[in-house]
């Protein structure tokens, strides 16, 4: 799910690392960060900003030490040849001190400090240190250091994909501990707020240390260990801290203060998030369903026209369009606008693009059922208009489509209510409408069944009111229906 | 001059001829009845007055408007002999989604451009003359199928035609709904409305029609007074029809 989150924000990122970070007038600290590494750098869901522990302690320290930042978003395989080439002057991105670093780079006091711990299901009294996984099962990421430490501590290993599953198998009883790194642990214990697991002890005393990175001599590593002390002595750090890890991270010890961490009730959960989905919902989802849908019925009737035109070219023209709408999935077309249309100089915001994939599909089915609709006026009607003198177009407007109207309420209504649903592709074109909302919260807060069952209700409560309205339509428009 | 003048029509659906040389006339302020057997073209005809079907070859002529099918008329040709006629439909073709009121000023209106006061007006004096002034705001589907026929010979009466064209307008009725239609359709020819009918209705025909055109393969093969082609027919196939027809009564 972690790889899945991050490709998200690559795709959020793209633009952003697209265009080239502008050259300030006054001289500036270039901060490299990854921005794809919750909980330390990544964007915030709900606002886009970026944010997390190292992103909060770099400004705390650019404003102690005077300052202005400027955040250039590196991955983490360009991040030191960028700040040796001078494209960034610090690196805040959780770097780990190793005496190569320290030889090459200007490495800050610590302000991450990690360790091993291990981790058991709630109250299981058999498991009270690293001895007591001998012979008992833990669940780590094979590729990780830490399956090897509980290898040779006698365990044997579970692979997993990460600290969710790993804790979700040790809450579930299927394996008997986790032996990982405390900081994984404590994000994850924080923001699912989870109580079916806890730390029991360390691995060993070694601790894992990290600082910023400058260049060797550089002046202004000076400055950032002078803020940085200034920050723990003024309980600054230990708030950051506290606000993503419910615990000190900037101390040595801080790190196994588990227990007084908040519980967050997946009831909590949803309700912070149920409102930025609703806000999604009326800022995006309801107006690009409402916008797509009318200018799809538009083109639809047009379409719809033109198949029925006794003019070869028109209706083959009409017939094509329709054939491939309806003989393409609505996620390649959505594609096409977005990502393929830009190839030919044609570019779109999110909104727009998918209003345009949208509108187009709904063109491609409702021209159908309008179609249809039209021929199942009888001919009579047709002929009536015809003989009091009506124009083909006075006829259409006046007498063929309100009759085809009516009959294509009840069909038009399950486009509309499909449409409703899809816009939930909208995501994929980066769009932040309800479901992306809820994707985010969930990929924070591992809540997947709640959240999703959450934006589940959304669009089941827009159905339903939709479809009391189409009841109601259909009443009205068949009030001459009388048997 | 005589109203209607037709002459030499000729009609195929794909192979199949369907009027083979029709001619007749009609004076003004008659009522010309259209007897024969089934398929044998009279709705075909009929249709061919208001250009709702094209004539391959012939020439319609109605008052002031002639068109000649010979070639290809243009649709402002068509249009014109068009507006020159009113049709009521067997199936009476209402507009459903309508009231009353506005079906029947719907082709003034519109079509025609008169102001819509006058329309309504004109209109309700029509509804009055065949007897449903109180359904003005009803729809269609609301009536009976005698009052629906008899809103549909209002609705062809207001658009003010030179011909009212009848197609079995009593067909599609239930038997005792026919008199109250066939009531309204003879006070018009009372009141000097010009009329062609199609109808299986051969007493009414007898009563009502000045002259009788006896169709039957798509030709005319008797025509005359009504008194005497059903009264006296001289054809065989006339007799043979009419035996047919009055029998089944
Ligand atoms: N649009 C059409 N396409 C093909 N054939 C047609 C069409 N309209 C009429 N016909 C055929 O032309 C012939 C004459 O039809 P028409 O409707 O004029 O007969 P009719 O005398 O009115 O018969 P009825 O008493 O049954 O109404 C019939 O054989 C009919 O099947
Ligand atoms: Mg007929």
């Amino acid at each position: 799910m972690r790889s899945l989150v991050l490709l998200l924000q690559l795709f959020l990122l793209a633009p952003l690392l697209a265009s080239p970070a502008q050259a300030a007038e006054q001289p500036v600290v270039r901060v490299g960060t990854e921005g794809t590494y919750p909980p330390f750098s990544f964007h915030d869901s709900k606002t886009g900003q970026l944010t997390g522990y190292d992103v909060d302690v770099i400004k705390a320290i650019g404003q102690k030490a005077g300052w202005r930042l400027e955040f250039v978003e590196t991955q983490w395989d360009a991040i030191f040849p960028a700040l040796e080439s001078k494209r960034l002057d610090v690196i805040a991105n959780q770097v780990a001190i190793t005496d190569a670093r320290k030889a090459k780079y200007g490495l800050s006091a610590t302000y991450t400090y990690s360790r091993g711990v291990v981790v058991r299901r709630k109250g299981d009294e058999r498991i009270k240190s690293l001895a007591d996984i001998k012979g008992k099962t833990t669940a780590q990421s094979s590729t990780s250091s830490w399956a090897k430490v509980a290898r040779d501590a006698g365990a044997n290993i579970e692979a997993v994909e990460g600290v969710t599953q790993a804790a979700a198998l040790l809450a579930e009883g299927r394996v008997d501990a986790i032996v990982n790194d405390n900081i994984a642990i404590l994000d994850y214990l924080s923001s699912t707020g989870s109580d079916k697991v806890e730390i029991v002890g360390t691995v060993d005393d070694k601790i894992g240390e990290q600082a910023l990175a400058f260049r060797k001599d550089d002046p202004l590593l000076a400055q950032a260990n002078q803020a940085i002390t200034e920050l723990k002595a003024d309980g600054t750090l230990r708030g950051i801290s506290e606000r993503y890890f419910k615990a000190d991270v900037s101390v040595p010890d801080g790190g196994d203060v588990s227990s007084q961490r908040g519980h967050r009730s997946i009831w909590a959960i949803v309700g912070e998030t149920a409102w930025p989905m609703f806000l999604a919902l009326l800022k995006v989802t309801i107006p690009l369903t409402a916008l797509s849908f009318a200018i799809g019925l538009l083109l639809a009737l047009f379409v719809a026209l033109a198949r029925i035109s006794p003019v070869r070219a028109l209706s083959g023209l009409a017939r094509a369009f329709i054939s491939i709408i309806r003989g393409t999935p609505l996620l390649l077309q959505l594609f096409i606008v977005f990502y393929g249309l830009p190839q030919i100089g044609l570019k779109f915001d999110s909104f727009t693009a998918a209003t345009i994939a949208f509108s187009l599909n709904v063109a491609g089915y409702a021209a159908e059922v309008i179609r249809s609709a039209i021929l199942a006026v009888p001919r009579g009607q047709f002929e009536a208009a015809a003989t009091v003198g009506l124009s083909p177009a006075q006829a259409y407007r006046r007498i063929i489509l309100p009759q085809a109207g009516r009959i294509a309420v009840p069909p038009l209504s399950n486009t509309l209510l499909s449409l409703v649903k899809d816009t939930s592709l909208g995501s994929v074109v980066l769009l932040t409408e309800m479901f992306r909302v809820s994707q985010l919260a969930a990929a924070e807060s591992n809540e997947f069944l709640a959240l999703y069952s959450f934006a589940g209700l959304y669009y089941w409560l827009i159905c339903v009111g939709l479809s009391a309205i189409q009841k109601r339509t259909e009443a009205r428009l068949s009030r001459y229906v009388i048997a | 001059m005589t109203r209607i003048e037709v002459t030499g029509l000729y009609k195929a659906f794909g192979l199949q001829q369907v009027l083979r040389g029709v001619d007749f006339e009609a004076a003004q302020g008659t009522c010309t009845a259209l007897l024969g057997p089934s398929g044998s073209g009279k709705t075909t005809v009929l249709r061919s007055l208001n250009t709702l079907e094209i004539p391959d070859q012939g020439v319609v002529r109605i008052e002031d408007v002639s068109v000649d099918f010979t070639t290809m008329p243009s649709r402002k040709e068509r249009d014109r002999l068009r507006a020159q006629s009113a049709m009521v439909f067997q199936a009476h073709n209402l507009f459903p989604h309508r009231t009353v009121l506005e079906n029947i000023i719907e082709g003034p209106v519109i079509a025609q451009k008169r102001p819509r006061e006058e329309a309504v007006a004109d209109a309700k004096v029509l509804l009055e003359q065949v007897g449903i002034s109180d359904k003005l705001d009803a729809y269609p589907a609301q009536l009976s199928g005698g009052q629906q026929q008899r809103v549909g010979i209002a609705r062809a009466l207001a658009l003010k035609p030179r011909v009212v064209l009848f197609d079995e307008p009593t067909s599609a009725l239930d038997p005792e709904l026919v008199g109250e239609v066939l009531a309204v359709i003879r006070d018009l020819a009372g009141q000097g409305w010009t009329m062609v009918i199609v109808t299986h209705e051969v007493r009414f025909a007898q009563q009502v029609a000045d002259q009788v055109l006896f169709l039957d393969g798509g030709v005319i093969v008797e025509r005359g007074p009504s008194a005497q082609v059903i009264g006296d027919p001289q054809e065989a196939r006339t007799r043979q029809f009419l035996a047919r027809i009055l029998d089944q009564v």
